[in-house]
């Protein structure tokens, strides 16, 4: 075991993981997060908190993450590159690992055009990969990414995002490569409506024999509403939504379709399942957490299981 | 002066290049002639360093040349894709990132390795590049979009503190210099040392804080594009000065008032000059020839007034600003014309001899400027298949051609038809630019549907009129260096030598006048005239100036022609001649500079040069005192137009020196 | 190698009421990018005493500059503020050659891609002092990708287009392409260490060579 991660334990062990993503709230308001967290709890074997999404202020995932460990869950820290240099980065890093996380997301981040303070200078020091690299070579070597050496070094399960739906598709997997390649323990992916892409995708991961070498949890989320559906089809970049599935929502009657979003949700958990080389899930119900307990135990999905520290 | 040199690469480290080696085996490397710089020779010291660098692996490069500007897509294209390089697997660049990034996309499929770094003379600031402007000084712009000079006296935070601090200094400053960069003065200490000296207080009244977002990128790429466009539009290079066309675009052309006395010059085309054929004391009417030359590249002369011949003297001409004989004549009023001016209405049956005859009889020159005899360009020795009109006038302020267009469309189309006839050329475009709409209109609303004729709108740009150019631009074809038009099977002729035909066949008129444009500043009557050849200057500036008496020269710039390629008038006893298509009054430039600066390779001059020459050599060898190696950058393909004298960022006066080197040129070619 | 835009009036009408002005106006580089209608109609609206105006070219050449001040020394003198149309060098020219006035600037100056060399080109560099173009197939992300990234297109990048502006072309996608025709997509499997920013963004204080 390379660190105290219930979610590495979990995925060790060969168990189906399943973590959720928390939205942390536009305030400091610390009792969003608790409430948000009971929801989660027993339902997933991890749960991030995302780093800025989409580039709008919120409260630091590592606050966040904090206040819902208190709660007795295990958190993933999400860590952009888009807010800090590499010095920001690692500092960060040391303080995350102090505080008893012991997982960290690490991503580029979505460039602060499309947030609320786009006026604001993107850093973009180092890439993901870099970082994913970086925080390796300070785990594994006690290094920093100068070359100066720590005496303790902070132990995280390191994660990375994979977006099979991105362009140019080809590359997509070299990209998971080189993710593999700096240090990556685990990959969540971006959210997955077009299940035959994914497929697709998961076999050229397969064919590099990348599938065993990190653990890849499949993203999926369930839709609200067909307005939901239409927006991520047309405005957020890198998401596929076919249009079956926007039909699929259209064809049940209004006061329904929230429901079939969740039907549709644990529909996408069981195809995904079923792929080779999936290890879990990455359920996101973004504004929606207390969808989640649902949608796991229809999946067939609990009980999660347990381990002692 | 002391200028910095902003020499924007350097080969990479050793070790790099060694280790791309190591992967090549047959390389051809193309190394960048540097920009930015002071220009002194030319010099080849990076790939003499990078030979050092590779000791034995020297001998995997199997080619190499120098080119000037790689960045420039254009030239450099035509340049690469004439080397050889089927020998090599590969291709090294010295230069900066965008002459690689050209190179690689040019030759796509062939490895292309760059062999250098680019680097920025940033500043001081940790944050931002600081870019230098045309002049290689020090100061330097970040281009953030939200100047903030207002505020800090006149001195850049952005590119001069290393934190690109907006509201005053770190702690870190000691003894003035920045703590990031001894070497560095802190820009807030010396921001507040100059605001002192202004009086001035840094304003405290907001805190400021940076728009990131600014420029935004669709701005930057849009501005870009416009910029491409526009540089490239329809012809490499040329110039988009403002035009200055408005003030006698709309005004009808009106008779300027006979000359008491005439001066005409007896040469007035391209060839021997004309003996008088008339003495002193003979009385002369209207179009009656008063002098004639031998040869066939000649034209004769012909009285514009009827009078008396007071004097046959020496005056000061206007095109070659050098005293030449000239025929005074007093005007006697009478206007009586001479009886040979008849018209041959049944000119459409006349065989081609006779309208040539007709046409040199009756002195038609071009009128475009040149004044090249129109019956020697209307007998090619080779087969003509286009004619192309030319009513471009692209240089600014001038109107005549545009004029004659909008009121003479039919007259023109004649004239056409004569010359077509002479020619047997099958197509003709009329070429006119879209600045020019009314005439366009007219033209189109007078032309002959079921004729070869095709009116042909270009965008405005200078110089379109000239004839390469526009025949590349009409038919793309190229005038091979140092050749002519005919070679290309076409005949260029301006639009106002078109209608003199038609006046000459038609109306039996032999040219004694001409439509030129009066403009420029200050002006009392700025308009468009039928003048009278031999019209002292003189007479014009009487009628159409506010202010009279001497001192005009002192204070105004006339010119004979447009402001671009006209020609400076040094007396106001010269006279209108056949080729003066107007006359342009620029109050003289309060500050002359003094003197030319040395060449910084800011590249301009080949940025507008149309003939896609590269006149920075020639005044680089024309300092020199070896005018004969400006002849391998051809030099005798310059037309003259002054396009890269007047962007020319260190004023120098590349057309003395491309007229020297041509002329060696033309000398040594004789020998 | 700079263009620029006029300021909004509110930023600047405030700052010279009532003043008596002179003016600069650079047009060296008119044929790159020069609003010089813009600029007539902003200074055509001014309703305070213009005391001189200097046209010239190049107003980032300090030579220049000199014998333009030199010869409008009484106006200068006159005048309460200099104003100046020009990119920030050429404010920044006349303000050290006339420190005790004060000089404000009409113009926000912007950088346009690819205006290295002589003038607008289809590529861009940012000099960065570490090229990576040997990597890329000799096209630059770190001129063209908003986040600069050097391993490869983030997950935004979608039918080419950059999750940014979508008029704007992916250049990981253009990188990839390239690689892809020249066989060398093994390229993009080599981990890119993070780049030495420090080659790029300080430097020693302007070198004259030519004293």
């Amino acid at each position: 075991m390379k660190t105290k991660s219930n979610l590495e334990r979990v995925l060790e062990a060969e168990q189906f993981a399943v973590t959720g993503e928390l939205g942390p709230p536009q305030s400091a308001d610390p009792e969003v997060i608790r409430r948000k967290a009971k929801i989660l709890k027993g339902n997933v074997d991890a749960f991030n908190v995302t780093d800025g999404q989409t580039a709008v202020v919120r409260m630091a995932s590592w606050a966040a993450c904090l206040i819902g460990k208190e709660e007795g869950l295990d958190p993933i820290v999400q860590m952009t590159c888009r807010d800090r240099n590499r010095i920001a980065l690692q500092m960060d890093v040391l303080g995350i690992a102090a505080l008893g996380i012991n997982n960290m997301l690490c991503l580029t981040g979505d460039h602060q055009k499309f947030g609320n303070h786009p006026m604001a200078k993107g850093v973009y020091d180092v890439d993901s990969i870099q970082l994913v690299k970086m925080v390796k070579d300070m785990r594994d070597e006690k290094k920093f990414q100068c070359g100066d050496e720590m005496a303790v070094e902070p132990r995280l399960f390191i994660g990375a995002a994979a977006n099979p739906f991105a362009d140019p598709f080809e590359f997509r997997v070299v990209r998971l490569a080189k993710k593999v390649a700096a240090g990556a323990d685990f990959i969540q992916t971006q959210i997955i409506y077009n299940v035959d892409k994914f497929a697709e995708w998961m076999k050229m991961v397969r064919d590099r024999g990348l599938h065993e070498r990190v653990k890849i949890l499949a993203g999926v989320a369930p839709i609200k509403s067909v307005g939901v559906a239409q927006y991520m089809k047309t405005r957020v970049p890198g998401m596929d939504v076919p249009d079956s599935i926007i039909a699929r929502l259209q064809g049940v009657p209004k006061e329904q379709v929230s429901k079939e979003g969740i039907q549709l949700c644990i529909d996408i958990i069981n195809q995904v399942r079923e792929i080779e080389g999936v290890a879990g899930i990455h359920l996101m119900a973004i504004e929606w957490e207390e969808a989640v307990p649902e949608i796991v135990e229809s999946a067939g999905l609990l009980p999660r299981p347990k381990f002692t520290p | 002066m002391s200028l910095v040199d902003y020499t924007k690469f350097r080969l990479k480290p050793a070790e790099e290049i060694r280790g791309t080696f190591k992967q090549i085996n047959r390389i051809f490397i193309l190394s960048c002639a540097k920009c930015y710089k002071i220009f002194e020779e030319e010099n080849e010291e990076e790939y003499t360093h990078l030979l050092d660098i590779l000791g034995e692996d020297h001998k995997k490069i199997v080619g190499h040349a120098m080119i000037d500007f790689l960045c420039n897509n254009f030239l450099s294209e035509k340049r690469i894709l004439n080397l050889d390089l089927s020998n090599c697997a590969s291709v090294g660049v010295i230069s900066c990132g965008l002459g690689v990034q050209f190179v690689a996309k040019l030759l796509e499929g062939k490895p292309v390795y760059t062999l250098a770094d680019s680097v920025q003379q940033s500043g001081n600031s940790t944050t931002e590049i600081g870019y230098h402007g045309i002049s290689l000084e020090e100061e330097k712009c970040a281009g953030c979009s939200q100047c903030y000079l207002n505020l800090t006296g006149g001195i850049c935070p952005i590119t001069n503190c290393a934190k690109g601090l907006l509201n005053g200094p770190c702690g870190g400053a000691t003894d003035g210099k920045c703590e990031v960069n001894s070497s560095f003065d802190c820009a807030w200490v010396k921001i507040h040392e100059r605001l002192k000296k202004r009086g001035e207080k840094f304003t405290l009244e907001s805190v400021q804080i940076r728009d990131y977002s600014r420029p935004s990128l669709k701005l930057k790429s849009d501005l870009s594009l416009q910029n491409q466009t526009l540089r490239g539009e329809g012809f490499y290079g040329g110039l988009h000065p403002l035009e200055k066309k408005g003030k006698t675009a709309d005004k009808k052309i009106e008779s300027f008032p006979e000359p008491k006395i005439a001066v005409i010059f007896l040469s007035q085309h391209a060839g021997r000059r004309a003996e008088p054929s008339v003495r002193l004391g003979d009385k002369v009417k209207v179009g009656q020839k008063i002098g004639e030359a031998d040869g066939f590249i000649s034209s004769p002369i012909h009285s514009s007034i009827s009078g008396k011949v007071i004097s046959i003297e020496e005056r000061i001409h206007p095109a070659f600003q050098r005293k030449d004989l000239a025929i005074i004549i007093e005007n006697d009023g009478g206007n009586k014309f001479d009886p040979l001016i008849q018209p041959y209405k049944d000119f459409e049956n006349l065989p081609k001899e006779t309208l040539l005859e007709i046409i040199r009889e009756r002195g038609i020159v071009g009128l475009g400027g040149a004044m090249f005899p129109t019956h020697v360009k209307l007998s090619p020795p080779k087969k003509i298949d286009t004619l192309i009109v030319n009513g471009c006038e692209c240089e600014p302020y001038l109107n005549g051609d545009n004029r004659i267009m909008i009121q003479h469309p039919k007259e023109i189309f004649v004239g056409i038809r004569i010359i077509q006839g002479i020619l047997g050329a099958e197509r003709v475009f009329v070429a006119v630019e879209d600045n020019k709409l009314e005439a366009i209109t007219t033209l189109n609303k007078f032309l002959d549907k079921s004729s070869s004729v095709e009116i042909v709108s270009l965008k405005t740009k200078y110089p379109q009129g000239a004839e390469k150019v526009l025949i590349k631009r009409i038919l793309d074809r190229e005038v091979p260096s140092k050749g002519l038009p005919l070679d290309v099977g076409v005949v260029v002729s301006n639009v106002g030598t078109v209608f003199a035909i038609y006046q000459a066949v038609v109306e039996g008129i032999p040219l004694f006048q001409r439509v030129i444009t009066v403009s420029g500043e200050n002006l009392a009557r700025p308009g468009n005239y039928w003048v009278k050849i031999g019209t002292p200057f003189k007479d014009i500036i009487e009628y159409c100036f506010d202010k009279k008496g001497g001192g005009f020269l002192e204070e105004y710039e006339l010119k004979m022609g447009g402001p671009i390629m006209g020609i400076s008038q040094t007396s106001l006893d010269s006279s209108v001649i056949k080729g003066t298509t107007g006359f342009i009054v620029l109050r003289k430039p309060p500050v002359k500079v003094s003197e030319e600066r040395d060449c910084i390779k800011c590249g301009r001059c080949v940025e507008v040069c149309p003939m896609q020459l590269y006149p920075l050599y020639y005044s680089l060898y024309g300092r020199k005192g070896e005018p004969g190696k400006a002849i391998k950058y051809n030099v005798e393909d310059c037309m003259e137009c002054r396009c890269c004298e007047s962007v020319c960022s260190s004023k120098i006066s590349l057309l003395s020196f491309i007229k020297q080197e041509k002329e060696y040129a033309c000398s040594s070619n004789k020998a | 190698m700079l263009v620029v835009q006029i300021k909004p009036e509110e930023e600047i009408l405030p700052k010279i009421s009532s003043k008596r002005l002179f003016i600069f106006e650079c047009l060296g580089c008119q044929e790159i990018y020069f609003p010089a209608e813009d600029v007539e109609k902003f200074i055509d609206n001014l309703k305070e005493e213009i005391v001189g105006k200097a046209s010239l070219d190049y107003l980032c050449n300090r030579e220049f500059v000199k014998e333009y001040i030199e010869r409008y020394s009484k106006q200068i003198k006159k005048a309460q503020i200099l104003l100046v149309f020009s990119c920030g060098v050429g404010v920044q020219i006349v303000s050290s050659l006339l420190e005790d006035k004060i000089v404000y600037t009409c113009c926000d100056t912007l950088y346009l891609n690819g205006f290295q060399g002589l003038t607008v080109q289809e590529f861009n560099c940012d000099q960065c002092g570490e090229c990576y173009l040997n990597y890329t197939g000799g096209i630059c992300p770190i001129a063209q990708c908003p986040k600069h990234l050097l391993n490869g297109p983030c997950g935004g990048s979608q039918n080419g287009k950059c999750e940014v502006d979508p008029d704007i072309p992916c250049v990981w996608q253009q990188i990839v392409d390239r690689l892809a025709k020249l066989g060398r997509l093994d390229k993009l499997e080599e981990l890119v260490t993070p780049r030495n920013w420090s080659v790029s963004l300080i430097s020693e204080p302007p070198v004259k060579r030519f004293p």
